[in-house]
């Protein structure tokens, strides 16, 4: 009982910690900045054309009329996840660790 | 917000990793999204599948890749020109060549529409199967001998003084012809004569004349037509063209000045100074040297025409007496010269007397 305050507690510290820098993602546009390195890497590298082709497979087979967002979303981000290559996922995190650093130290 | 920090500080490696994933998979999750509302969006604005083709057409509008031909497959010919046709004359002119003969055929100024006019007259009149073919392939000789025309014309340019009075056959000669006609010596003289021919049937008089004096005027023997060349024109010989000028205005008419010049036969001189004085005075009274380069040229272009090579070197003796160079047996062999040779305004007839 008493360890599983203890965990709880801590997820709970890390869970405000993470909010917290996600604040400071955002305050100093950082965010903005990865997300458009990210968007400008995975178009350059063919990601976009790759899940397209997967969207077109999807559509078809359920037909274009029922289509919903849920439905592309749920068929869609895993395999988007799996695409990303690594160079791109290094890269960003490399910026991401980069950035924690900078704001740890302060 | 200072326990933050403290705290971030205090983190060990591992959980700062896992927070740098955390946000990474948060960023790829965004994109996603983004991408899905996108195709959802194309989906349902029925732009999703524009670029699909079907691999029959996709071989159809494939893109060409080899030596010789354009990315669409045609062969791309450089020596092709396009052709417009005028929708005043209703002949098909080069693209190229295309606005100068607007120009001329819509009128922008006297001579032009009347020269328009003309060509549609003739073509009327004249077997159009014949004319109108060649007329395509030579336009150029067209436009040049017309725009000569008008040049001469307008401003009785010097160079016409001393047409006659070179050497046919010197090189000097040849070459500004050449250049003036903007293209290679024909090879082919049917087609030189047939090209540029003017129907004299239509002409009256007055036109007749002033064509003669400025244009070979030789009628082909193939076409009917008159030479519309220059009076150098190559095809022809200077023998020719005082033919056709005898034909049309009369002996009189091409040596206006025949009579004045026996008159100065029957003069005896053995003063060369007389004739030399006398030879001024006719020179001031009809040829005046003063006025060659200004105006009143026609009639001396006319008689320009009428001589020919052997004549108009001897007139450049003649001329020669003028600038007091020679002797009173010189003048002499003068004597059946016709007109007096304009004085020579120009030094390019030193040129060739040297």
């Amino acid at each position: 009982m008493a360890f599983k305050s203890v965990t709880s507690k801590k997820k709970k510290e890390v869970h405000i910690l993470r909010a917290a820098i996600n604040q400071k993602l955002i305050e100093t546009g950082e965010r903005e900045r990865l997300k458009e390195l990210l968007r400008a890497k995975l178009i350059e590298c063919g990601w976009k054309d790759q899940l397209k082709a997967h969207c077109k497979e999807v559509i078809k087979e359920k037909g274009l009329e029922h289509v919903t967002v849920d439905d592309l979303v749920a068929e869609i981000t895993p395999k988007g996840r799996a695409l990303v290559p690594d160079s791109v996922k290094k890269e960003l995190l490399q910026r991401i660790r980069t950035f924690l650093a900078q704001h740890a130290s302060l | 917000m200072k326990m933050e920090e403290m705290s971030l500080s205090g983190l060990d490696n591992s959980k700062l990793e896992a927070i740098a994933q955390e946000i990474y998979a948060d960023l790829v999750e965004d994109s996603c999204l983004g991408f899905c509302f996108e195709v959802h969006r194309a989906v349902k604005c029925g732009y999703f599948f524009l670029d699909d083709t079907d691999p029959d057409s996709m071989k159809d509008f494939e893109i060409v890749d080899q030596p010789g031909l354009d990315i669409f497959g045609q062969v791309f010919n450089q020596w092709k020109s396009k052709e417009c046709v005028c929708p005043n004359c209703s002949r098909s002119i080069a693209a190229s060549r295309f606005a100068p003969h607007l120009e001329k055929c819509l009128g922008m100024g006297r001579n032009s529409s009347r020269i328009a006019n003309r060509r549609i007259a003739n073509s009327n009149n004249m077997n159009k199967s014949e004319s109108d073919q060649e007329d395509n392939d030579d336009i150029n000789d067209n436009d040049w001998s017309y725009g000569s025309e008008k040049k001469a014309k307008k401003r009785k340019s010097d160079k016409l003084w001393y047409l006659p009075f070179q050497n046919p056959n010197s090189p000097r000669r040849s070459k500004s012809l050449k250049h003036k006609n903007g293209e290679l010596s024909n090879s082919d003289p049917f087609k030189y004569n047939n090209s540029t021919g003017i129907s004299y049937e239509t002409l009256g008089p007055e036109e007749l004349r002033s064509l003669l004096t400025t244009q070979c005027g030789v009628i082909s023997e193939h076409t009917k037509k008159m030479c519309t060349r220059s009076l150098r024109c190559p095809q022809h010989t200077d023998e020719q063209r005082r033919t056709v000028r005898i034909y049309f205005l009369g002996p009189s008419a091409v040596f206006p000045e025949v009579e004045s010049s026996l008159d100065n036969d029957s003069f005896d001189m053995t003063d060369s100074q007389a004739l030399i004085s006398r030879l001024q005075w006719d020179g001031s009274s009809d040829l005046s040297p003063s006025d060659s380069g200004s105006s009143k040229t026609s009639e001396n272009q006319g008689w320009g025409l009428g001589t020919n090579s052997s004549e108009s070197r001897k007139t450049k003796k003649k001329k020669s007496h003028l600038s007091l160079v020679g002797t009173a047996s010189g003048l002499g062999s003068n004597k059946k010269k016709k007109p007096k040779p304009p004085a020579p305004p120009t030094p390019s007839i030193y040129d060739d007397i040297n």
